[in-house]
C-alpha cells in the first residue's frame, strides 16, 4: 500500500481494532506497522530467522498450523525475556532484546508481534468499573461510561467473550469467596459492575463446550483428540495462554479459542481487502517507526507521515499519510513521541499506571481439595483458562484466580518480591499470611513440589495516574531507533493501601477455602498492565487526538484516562480504540 | 543512588592503552576466527561461572534432605542441570550496542553539551518549561517533572563499554579500583567507598581467580562512520587460564560478579554476615561472594536492593558499568531467572540450552525434565478433559442505558466464522 490514508503505527492489542473499524465503516486505506515479526503467516514462515515478505494484505495468509508450529507451548522457549519468542526485541531472535532502562527491582512484561501482548494474555475482558469513568477525576467529562458501553458491547461481541468455565480451580475459589459457600461476598451476575463481590470472568475465548463433533462427551473422562481436524471446536482447556495459545491445533488462525488481537482482528482487517464496498488494510511486520513527521499548518501543527527503519535490513523509508494513529502502547507511543520532537506539555509519558499488582498464593491439602471437588485430588493449575474467576471492589480493585505453568508459577510466587528473603523477612502476626517475600532454597523445592494443588490470587489494585511514574527518553543508553526509554514506576502511599486491603481479601479468601498455608509475594512494580501514560483529557483530547498536533491520534492503552479502577484492561484500549476510530472516520474522511 | 555525567571522563582517563587491547588479545585470532568465537556456547571464566554457580546453590540447591521426606526425584539442585550457564547467557545477551550510537562527546546532554546545545542557563525553552505546574486533578502532591531531561541527544560515549580492571599491573584489587576510577592511590579510595578502613576493605576484597577483566570494542578504536552491531572484545585472565571472546553483546554476566565481589567485601566490613564466611572449594573460582554462605549470599545481593549500597558504592561502581542503576534490575533478574530457567523446560534442551534460540531443541520431553518431575507437572498439552460448568445461568446482564450507538456500524459481523460458531458443537453456551 504505497499511498495510505491512515498508518497506524503498532499492531498489538489496539491497533489492529482501529484499522479494522476505520476501514470497514468508514472506507479508509489503512497501513498497520509492528516493530516485531508476524507469526502464523505464511509471508513469514521463519519469523526469526529469516526477513520473508514486506507486507501482507491477504487473508489467506494466515496459517493455523504454521502458527502451531511456532507458538510451541513451552514456557522458557516462550516467556524467557531473553530468548523467547515473545520477548521485546527484533524478529531476528540472535539479536538481543530491545534494552529499556529500568533502575529499579522491577520487570516489564511485554510482547512485540502482530498481536503484541494480547499474545500472552489471559484474555481476561472485564469492562472498567462505571465509578472510574463517572466517579474520578481522571476521565475528561466528555466521555462518560455510557458512551463506553455500546463499545463494549462491540469488542465483545468480536472476541467471543462470555463467562469463563470453572473448572477444580475455580471452585476452590468459590468456596472461599462465596457467601453460599464459605466467604463472604455475593455472586456479580452483570457486566457492568458496581458492587462488590465475586464471578466469573468475562474472557475473550470460546467456550468449551460439552460434547465434540462427533457426539463424545467433554468431560474429564473424555480420552479423544483436541485437534480442529478431528473435530473439536472451541476451548480446548489449556492454561497456556502466556506461551501464545494456539487451540484448537489445527483450527484456522480465525478459529483459534482466545481472540488475541491476532485472532480476534486481524482477519477481520484483512477480510477488508476482499470486500470492495470497504477500505483497505495492509499489516507491515518487522518495521520500526522512529519519527512521526509534521507539518505546520494553520493552528496546531499537523502530521504528515512517518519515518520506518526495517528491522532486518536497515532500510529506512518515509510512508506520507493524510492521519497517523499511535498504537505502540505505553512505552513505545510516548518514546516514539518524544524522540520525534513533538510537543510535550509536561504529561507526555507521564501519568502511568500499572494496577499496582500483589500475588498471595495459597497451597492446599489433597483431601481440602478432594473435598470441595469430590472427584479430584488436585487443583492441576496448568488445566482450565489462566484464569476464569474474580472478585471486584470498585474504588480499590480486584483480584483474579490465577493458574499457570510451574516455570511461571515459581516466579511469580516465589521469586518476585520487594520484601526480602523470606527466612529474614518477619510476618505482622495479625496479618493473614504465613510467609512473604523470596522464597528459596529447600523451602522453594518443597512449595514446588505442591505446585499441582497451589494457586495464587493476582491482586489488581486501582492505582491513580500520578507525574511522577511513567517514560522518558534514556540520557545514557541509545539504540538504533534513538534514545531507548527509561521507564519508572513507584505506588503512592493511597495505591499502597488499597493494595495492601485486597492483599488481605485475597488472603482471607484462601482460608476461607481451606489453605494449609497463605504467602504473600509482596511483589514489586510489574509493568503488565499499563495504562494512561498518554491520558485522554491531558495528552489527547477526548476523541483521541493530541491536542498539540493534528492528524495525530493516539489509540491504545495509553491513551486510556487511568487505570480503569483495576480490572484488565484489554477490553477498555480495544473499545476505546474502537470509539476513537469513529472519531477519527468523522472528523477527517 | 545518583547518575553520573562524569563517569565517561573518569574512566576514559584511565584507560591507559585498553584501545590496543583488541589488537592485542586478538593476535592469533584471524577474522573467521572471531567470527567462530562468536557463534560459540558459554566458556565463562572461572571467576564468572563459579560466582553465578554460588548463587544457583543458593536458590537451588541440592537437597538430600528432601529424597527421604519426598522422593529421591527433590534431590537434584540447579547444579545438576547447569542452570549457571542460563544466568550467564541471558546477562550476556541482554543489550546490544551499536556503533552508530556510539560517539565521545565534548559534554554530555546532562551537563549541558551535544548536538542540542547548552541547555542550563539562557535555555530558550526555558521560560517555557520552567512555569508549567501541571497538578492532577486527584488532589494528590504532583512534582513538577522538568521536561527539559527529555531532551537527550542519544549518543553514548564508548568509555561506557570500555573497562580494564587489572589486579597484577595494579598491584592489587584496591590498586585495580583505584586505577579504574582515576585515582593516584589506593588511600584515596576512602572516600570513594566510604569505608573507615580502607585497608580492611581491601583484605576482605578478593576476585577469586580472576586477576584482569578487560572489555574493549573488537575494532577499536571505532571509526566514525562504523555502524551495525557492536562487537566485544573479552578477556579475563585468571591465573594461566585466559578467557577471552569477541561477543556481540556488552558482557554484563562477566562484569556483575565483580561487582558481587565489591558488594561481598562491604557487606562484611559492615558485619552484616550472619554467618562467618569461609573458603568455598566448590567454588574455588569465585571470590569474596562466594566465601558467603547461602543465606549471606542472598542477604548481600539483597543489599543493592534494599540496603543503600548502589548510594554508598556508586563512586567505586560507576567505572565499572554503564549504567549502576541497573543493578536493582540485575538483582531481581538474578533471582527470576531461576524461575525461567530451572522451573521450565529449559534444562530439557540438552547441548542446545545456551545455543542461538533457533538452534534450541528439546532433548528431553518436555514433562519429564528435571525440575518437572519434582513438580509433578505433565508438560504440555493440546487439551485437557475436565469437569466444568458454568456459574452465572443464562449469562452476564448487560442493562446499562446509553444515549449512543456506536458510529456507523454494521450490526451484522463481517466475519462468518463467529456467526458460524453457533452451530459448532463445543462453541455454544450452556
Amino acid at each position: 500500500m504505497k499511498d495510505p490514508d491512515v498508518v497506524v503505527v503498532g499492531a498489538g492489542a489496539d491497533g489492529p481494532v482501529a484499522a479494522w473499524k476505520l476501514a470497514r465503516d468508514h472506507g479508509v486505506d489503512v497501513l498497520l506497522l509492528e516493530a516485531g515479526p508476524f507469526f502464523g503467516n505464511e509471508e513469514w514462515p521463519e519469523p526469526h530467522v529469516d526477513s520473508g515478505g514486506t507486507v501482507s494484505t491477504d487473508p489467506d495468509d494466515l496459517d493455523g498450523k504454521l502458527l502451531d508450529e511456532q507458538f510451541t507451548h513451552r514456557e522458557a522457549e516462550a516467556n524467557d525475556p531473553t530468548y523467547g519468542y515473545l520477548r521485546v526485541g527484533p524478529s531476528n531472535s540472535a539479536r538481543a532484546p530491545w534494552f529499556r532502562n529500568l533502575h529499579q527491582n522491577a520487570f516489564i512484561w511485554q510482547v512485540s508481534c502482530v498481536g503484541g501482548t494480547s499474545i500472552h494474555y489471559f484474555s481476561n475482558h472485564p469492562r472498567g468499573y462505571p465509578t472510574a469513568f463517572n466517579d474520578q477525576p481522571h476521565w475528561p467529562d466528555e466521555v462518560s461510561y455510557a458512551d463506553m458501553v455500546p463499545y463494549y458491547r462491540l469488542n465483545e461481541e468480536l472476541t467471543s467473550t462470555q463467562q469463563a468455565p470453572m473448572t477444580a480451580r475455580e471452585e476452590v475459589f468459590i468456596e472461599g469467596a462465596s457467601e453460599e459457600m464459605s466467604g463472604e461476598y455475593p455472586l456479580l451476575d452483570g457486566l457492568n459492575v458496581t458492587e462488590t463481590g465475586w464471578r466469573p470472568q468475562p474472557n475473550a475465548v470460546e467456550v468449551p463446550g460439552k460434547e465434540t463433533a462427533t457426539g463424545e462427551p467433554l468431560d474429564s473422562d473424555y480420552e479423544g483428540s483436541f485437534s480442529y481436524d478431528d473435530g473439536f471446536r472451541g476451548d480446548t482447556l489449556v492454561g497456556d495462554h502466556f506461551q501464545g495459545s494456539s487451540t484448537p491445533v489445527d483450527a484456522p488462525v480465525r478459529e483459534k479459542a482466545r481472540k488475541s488481537s491476532n485472532i480476534g482482528y486481524v482477519p477481520r482487517a484483512l477480510d477488508t481487502n476482499d470486500n470492495p464496498d470497504v477500505g483497505n488494510v495492509a499489516i507491515r511486520p518487522n518495521t520500526y517507526v522512529t519519527d512521526v513527521h509534521t507539518a505546520e499548518g494553520a493552528g496546531n501543527l499537523e502530521a504528515t507521515g512517518v519515518e520506518i527503519r526495517d528491522t532486518w535490513s536497515g532500510a529506512t523509508q518515509t510512508v506520507e499519510a493524510d492521519t497517523v494513529v499511535l498504537a505502540g502502547g505505553c512505552i513505545e507511543t510516548p518514546r516514539l513521541w518524544l524522540n520525534s520532537g513533538l510537543p510535550d506539555d509536561g504529561w507526555v509519558g507521564k501519568g502511568l499506571t500499572t494496577h499496582w499488582f500483589d500475588w498471595v498464593v495459597g497451597v492446599y491439602d489433597d483431601e481440602t481439595v478432594a473435598d470441595i471437588n469430590p472427584e479430584r485430588e488436585h487443583m492441576d493449575p496448568y488445566v482450565g483458562q489462566n484464569s476464569a474467576v474474580r472478585f471486584d471492589k470498585p474504588g480499590v480493585g480486584g483480584l483474579e484466580d490465577i493458574g499457570m505453568s510451574p516455570g511461571l508459577v515459581s516466579f511469580a510466587d516465589y521469586l518476585f518480591t520487594e520484601a526480602g528473603y523470606s527466612f529474614d523477612t518477619p510476618v505482622d502476626p495479625d496479618e493473614p499470611w504465613d510467609t512473604r517475600g523470596y522464597v528459596v532454597g529447600k523451602e522453594l523445592k518443597q512449595r514446588m513440589a505442591d505446585y499441582r494443588n497451589t494457586k495464587a490470587i493476582l491482586v489488581l489494585t486501582d492505582d491513580r495516574p500520578r507525574q511522577e511514574n511513567g517514560v522518558s527518553l534514556d540520557d545514557t543508553f541509545s539504540d538504533e531507533h534513538g534514545p531507548v526509554p527509561k521507564v519508572r514506576w513507584e505506588p503512592h502511599p493511597d495505591d499502597d493501601e488499597r493494595r495492601d486491603e485486597l492483599a488481605r481479601i485475597a488472603a482471607n479468601i484462601h482460608r476461607n477455602a481451606g489453605a494449609s498455608h497463605v504467602h504473600r509475594s509482596e511483589w514489586p512494580p510489574l509493568l503488565l498492565h499499563m495504562q494512561s501514560s498518554m491520558r485522554i483529557g491531558k495528552v489527547l483530547d477526548f476523541a483521541g487526538e493530541a491536542k498539540n498536533v493534528d492528524r495525530l491520534f493516539v489509540a491504545d492503552h495509553s491513551a486510556l484516562a487511568n487505570g480503569v479502577g483495576g480490572p484488565n484492561p484489554t477490553n477498555s484500549g480495544q473499545a476505546n480504540a474502537l470509539r476513537i476510530a469513529d472519531h477519527i472516520g468523522d472528523r477527517y474522511f | 543512588m545518583t547518575e553520573h555525567s562524569d563517569t565517561s571522563m573518569t574512566r576514559r582517563g584511565v584507560m591507559k592503552g585498553v584501545g590496543g587491547l583488541a589488537a592485542v588479545s586478538m593476535s592469533g585470532a584471524g577474522v573467521a576466527e572471531a567470527q567462530e568465537i562468536l557463534g560459540q556456547d558459554v566458556p565463562a571464566d572461572p571467576h564468572t561461572r563459579d560466582t553465578y554457580r554460588a548463587i544457583v546453590d543458593a536458590i537451588v540447591p541440592r537437597t538430600p534432605e528432601l529424597g527421604e521426606e519426598l522422593g529421591e526425584e527433590h534431590v537434584p539442585g540447579g547444579l545438576d542441570v547447569e542452570l549457571e550457564k542460563f544466568l550467564i547467557w541471558d546477562f550476556n545477551h541482554f543489550q546490544e550496542v551499536r556503533l552508530e550510537t556510539l560517539q565521545t562527546p565534548i559534554e554530555t546532554a546532562r551537563v549541558g553539551g551535544g548536538p542540542l546545545g547548552g541547555l542550563g542557563d539562557g535555555n530558550p525553552l526555558e521560560d517555557t518549561l520552567g512555569g508549567l505546574t501541571p497538578g492532577d486533578e486527584g488532589g494528590e502532591d504532583v512534582p513538577v517533572v522538568d521536561p527539559v531531561l527529555e531532551l537527550v541527544d542519544g549518543l553514548m560515549a564508548p568509555e561506557l563499554f570500555q573497562l580494564d580492571l587489572d589486579t597484577i599491573s595494579s598491584g592489587s584489587e584496591l590498586g585495580a579500583l583505584a586505577d579504574l576510577a582515576g585515582l593516584d592511590a589506593v588511600g584515596e579510595l576512602t572516600d570513594l567507598l566510604a569505608v573507615e578502613d580502607v585497608d580492611e576493605f581491601g583484605e576482605l576484597l578478593d576476585f577469586g581467580a580472576a586477576d584482569r577483566l578487560a572489555i574493549d570494542f573488537a575494532d577499536a578504536p571505532i571509526p566514525e562512520d562504523a555502524e551495525g552491531i557492536a562487537e566485544f572484545d573479552l578477556l579475563v585472565e585468571a591465573g594461566n587460564e585466559v578467557t577471552q571472546r569477541v561477543i556481540q553483546n556488552y558482557p554484563y554476566a562477566n562484569v556483575f560478579p565483580f561487582v558481587f565481589d565489591i558488594v561481598a567485601a562491604e557487606f562484611l566490613l559492615r558485619g552484616e554476615n550472619e554467618d562467618t564466611p569461609s573458603p568455598n572449594p566448590e567454588f574455588a573460582g569465585g571470590g569474596t561472594f562466594v566465601r558467603l554462605s547461602r543465606e549471606d549470599r542472598l542477604r548481600c545481593l539483597w543489599k543493592i536492593v534494599d540496603g543503600g549500597v548502589i548510594d554508598r558504592l556508586d563512586g567505586i561502581l560507576s567505572p565499572m558499568l554503564p549504567a549502576v542503576g541497573i543493578l536493582k534490575f540485575v538483582v531481581m533478574a538474578v533471582n527470576g531467572l531461576h524461575g525461567f530457567g530451572y522451573y521450565t523446560e529449559w534444562s530439557g534442551l540438552g547441548d542446545t540450552k545456551t545455543a542461538t534460540p533457533s538452534e534450541r531443541e528439546m532433548q528431553v520431553d518436555p514433562g519429564a525434565v528435571q525440575s518437572r518431575t519434582q513438580t509433578d507437572y505433565p508438560g504440555p498439552a493440546d487439551g485437557y478433559a475436565a469437569d466444568w460448568r458454568h456459574a452465572v445461568d443464562g449469562g452476564f446482564d448487560d442493562d446499562w442505558e446509553t444515549g449512543e450507538t456506536p458510529g456507523p456500524v454494521d450490526g451484522e459481523l463481517p466475519d462468518e466464522a463467529a456467526d458460524d460458531a453457533e452451530g459448532v458443537p463445543g462453541g455454544e453456551a450452556e
